[in-house]
């Protein structure tokens, strides 16, 4: 029985990971009402290009950095100059577009690194362990929990005490009217988009060390993710948290407890969400 | 004559805000009532909770003595209430023909046959175009909503209402929109098809209310101010001002 | 006027007249591509009764396609002597069974959410087929032999190519033409109005919902048609028939091809598999081309190969063309 506080903290720090993942996914489809395909595929490459930043020059805070900055880039140009083109043909086009770029950025990535899995060594003072609790635990997943905490309470911070952070919030429930009172709401929306790409983005570069940086990854976390905002709610961040710890947590006790069904587990959940309150525990009725 | 529609203290509430707080009339056999009132006063409302796209908060719809409160929106049409709306909401790819038609096949119970087609149906397709000649759009049947003009899709939307062969009409501001020669057109056509049938219609043009209407209900802010004949109503100092003044 | 009610049915008789040429016309290795084009000629044909004709965009076409593939085999392996009509019957019925379960559960979403579940589902089952190896065979994949077709009077030797290859003509070229069929019926039509503006059905008598389990099931049983077909062409079947790279590749076809016409998917299929067949002789990155066509569609023609060559004959006749699937009397076809 002491793995318990082992698998409780693998919880925390996969339910960290899946944080940072959701909280971008859920803010564009709650204010957008644009399910991003390639979200994952932005994951998937912030973890490449921390592969890459990381051979070349060995300093891991480096990637944390830059990587997520060159997916809000991206991010930003995706939204501006694709997703806008197709926003005229309807919802449909919309997921059309962002399920081909998943595709393409997958195979692209297949093309330039290889179709096989890479080793992220990150080593130094986050390679070792800690001892606390009687247990001696990785610090690198204590990082990754830290790190959701601190992306969390910035993005409440922002999102309720601030200015921006009401005109954000006003857009995930009305966007039009949002739009009527003056804001620029496209701009808004490429900044929500780009900055959800680059959370995506540095969740790749934590996740990258921790789980295998391969081209299923993008795939692996997509379906937690999608998990995660059916169970939470689109738009909402504090059902993004929660979601994401039940089932970093469902995750991790399921190997434990029913290793057999743990695969089933997650799903079970969402069927047990979909039909009991379907539009997600702080979700609002669409 | 026994009531054909009761609409039975009807509350309705949208997260917090109270639309209709209490609403009670009654309409008879073939009767033509009007609903009239300010905007945002609840009459499209209204309609949907008749027309079961909405459930009420509270209170009952009772339809030949039935209540037909809970009963989705498809059964309700089937039983015999058929609404327009306020906005064009028509088949926008199909054509005149094929818009008025998935009405009169849902009548016909044609809806998910697998294998008789409609095109070779010969009484649903006679139905489809006494229906297109009664709203005027005989001559246009084969051409797709997009390249019809506003009163001509205003029409096909009224086409599309009558197309289930409906006991009690519901029309929502059918001549929104139009010009005084379109409107004029559009009495004349409205009068003849409700013929023989019970009517409620929502307007703002009082020359179609008192043209057509037996009697006439005041919605005012969620509740029912007046009921009674249009003369009566013309006459009233309340209707005045809360309503007829504002013209 | 006749001559015009006639005319499809003209032209679907050339074809089959030209389909029963081909062994005699084409090589042994081509006759194999055109066996795995009709069969997957079906399997977009259905996909796009949904997402062309409906409008509902589903990630998870291959639950039934891979359950159909599944069947087959599991039940030749398990059931000794079982006929060839026998073990595709139990696909079919087995695929129906899973179309109006799932139905039941992921309709009652739409849009972006319907799609996301279907996504969800289709990985569940995929991970489902991946861990059962006990009956999938999992990484393994089953291997079956293909039964002799029993007529009465005769035995057809199904080990043959050709004429494994005249069995699927006959049986999916049918059901390709009954989806064609189906498009003029009632419900064929039914279909258009749920994508074109499901809201007004319900005022007009219609149960949406019904109206969309009963295409949701009757699109997943052709899917599941087209598996068993699948599985029983190559011999074999994997959890690849099952995955989402297997819904993402009908996808492709049926988007390439174009969704507005009836047509569109089938081309798209012969464009998809043809090319796959060639271009994987030359690179491993294949995938990357059919994905960099998808995306310049989606972007510029999204109306597909179909919008294309429909557009190049309005130049000359003059006919308008909206890149939607019309109903009975305008279709071009």
């Amino acid at each position: 029985m002491s793995e318990v506080p082992v698998f409780f903290l693998h919880g925390l720090a996969y339910a960290g990971l899946l944080f940072l993942v959701s909280a971008g996914l859920t803010l564009v489809f709650g204010m957008m009402n644009v399910l991003n395909f390639a979200h994952a595929a932005m994951y998937m490459l912030g973890a490449y290009f921390s592969f890459t930043l990381l051979r070349a020059t060995g300093q891991f805070w480096l990637c944390l950095l830059v990587c997520p900055l060159l997916l809000f880039i991206i991010g930003a140009l995706v939204e501006r100059f694709l997703l806008r083109r197709v926003h005229a043909y309807g919802h449909l086009h919309e997921l059309l577009l962002t399920f081909g770029l998943a595709y393409i950025i997958t195979e692209l990535v297949k093309l330039i690194w290889g179709n096989f899995p890479l080793a992220v060594n990150i080593g130094g003072f986050l390679g070792q362990t800690v001892a606390f609790f009687g247990v001696i635990y990785p610090i690198y997943r204590i990082f990754i929990f830290v790190c959701a905490i601190i992306v969390g309470l910035t993005m409440a911070a922002i999102l309720y005490k601030t200015r921006l952070g009401i005109i954000l919030r006003a857009a995930v429930n009305d966007s039009e009217m949002v739009n009527a009172l003056g804001f620029n709401v496209p701009l808004v929306f490429t900044g929500v988009f780009a900055f959800g790409a680059a959370l995506s983005g540095l969740a790749g570069v934590i996740a990258g060390p921790l789980l295998t940086t391969y081209p299923g990854m993008a795939h692996e976390i997509l379906i937690d993710a999608f998990v995660v905002i059916v169970v939470g709610g689109f738009g909402s961040l504090g059902g993004a948290v929660v979601a994401s710890l039940l089932i970093g947590e469902l995750q991790s006790f399921g190997v434990l407890l029913f290793p057999k069904l743990s695969l089933a587990l997650v799903y079970m959940l969402m069927a047990a969400v979909l039909i009991i309150k379907p539009s997600g525990l702080f979700g609002e009725k669409q | 004559m026994t009531d054909y529609l009761q609409v039975q203290n009807i509350h309705k509430d949208f997260s917090g805000l109270k639309v209709l707080t209490g609403v009670d009339f009654a309409v008879r056999e073939k009767q033509r009532h009007a609903v009239i009132g300010p905007n945002g006063a609840g009459k499209t409302t209204l309609f949907n909770i008749i027309s079961g796209r909405f459930k009420a908060s509270s209170g009952a719809i009772l339809f030949k003595g039935q209540d037909i409160s809970g009963k989705p929106a498809y059964v309700r049409n089937r039983q015999g209430v058929s609404r327009s709306f306020q906005i064009t909401n028509v088949f926008q790819e199909l054509t005149v023909l094929e818009n008025i038609r998935s009405g009169v096949r849902s009548r016909n119970g044609m809806r998910y046959n697998f294998f008789r087609k409609p095109d070779n149906h010969r009484q649903i397709n006679e139905r489809t175009e006494a229906i297109a000649e009664e709203v005027g759009l005989k001559g246009v049947m084969h051409m797709p909503v997009s390249a019809l003009s506003y009163g001509q899709q205003r029409a096909l939307e009224i086409a599309i209402t009558l197309s289930t062969e409906p006991e009690l009409i519901l029309l929502d501001e059918p001549t929104a929109g139009m010009t005084r020669e379109e409107t004029g057109q559009a009495i004349r056509m409205i009068d003849h098809v409700t013929a023989g049938r019970t009517l409620v219609i929502i307007e703002h043009d009082m020359d179609v209310v008192f043209s057509l209407a037996d009697t006439i209900s005041v919605l005012h802010y969620g509740k029912i101010l007046v009921s009674d004949t249009p003369d009566t109503i013309r006459n009233d100092q309340r209707v005045k001002d809360a309503y007829l003044g504002e013209e | 006027m006749i001559s015009q009610k006639k005319t499809p049915y003209l032209v679907i008789a050339a074809i089959f007249a030209l389909g029963v040429l081909m062994p005699f016309v084409i090589k042994k290795y081509q006759l194999n591509m055109l066996t795995e084009i009709i069969v997957f000629a079906l399997y977009a044909v259905s996909y796009n009764l949904l997402l062309g004709y409906a409008g509902l965009l589903s990630f998870g076409h291959a639950m039934f396609f891979g359950m159909g593939a599944f069947t087959v085999a599991v039940s030749l392996i398990h059931i000794p002597g079982l006929s060839l009509w026998s073990a595709v019957l139990m696909a079919l019925m087995m695929t129906t069974a899973v179309g109006f379960i799932t139905g039941g559960f992921l309709l009652r979403h739409k849009g972006a959410y319907f799609a996301l579940l279907t996504l969800a589902f289709n990985s569940l089952f995929y991970a489902v087929a991946t861990k059962w190896h006990k009956i999938t065979g999992g990484d393994d994949g089953l291997s079956i032999t293909r039964p002799d077709l029993h007529l009465g009077f005769t035995t057809i030797k199904m080990a043959a190519l050709t004429n494994f290859y005249y069995v699927t003509l006959v049986v999916i070229g049918t059901a390709i033409v009954f989806c064609w069929y189906f498009t003029k019926t009632a419900m064929g039509q039914t279909v258009l109005l749920m994508r074109e503006n499901e809201e007004r059905m319900k005022f007009l008598g219609y149960n949406t919902n019904i109206s969309r389990l009963i295409l949701f099931t009757f699109t997943g049983a052709l899917a599941g048609l087209a598996g068993a077909f699948y599985t029983l062409h190559f011999q074999f079947v994997s959890q690849s028939a099952i995955s989402v790279d297997m819904t993402t590749a009908v996808l492709l076809m049926t988007f390439v091809g174009g969704t507005g016409t009836f047509w569109g998917p089938i081309l798209g299929t012969f464009v998809y598999i043809i090319l796959q067949n060639y271009l994987s002789d030359i690179t491993d990155r294949w995938p990357l081309f059919m994905g960099l066509i998808f995306i310049v569609m989606v972007l510029v023609i999204p109306g597909g190969l179909s919008q294309i060559i429909l557009s190049i004959r309005s130049l000359f006749s003059g006919k308008r063309n909206t890149g939607k699937p019309l109903a009975a009397e305008e279709s071009s076809s």
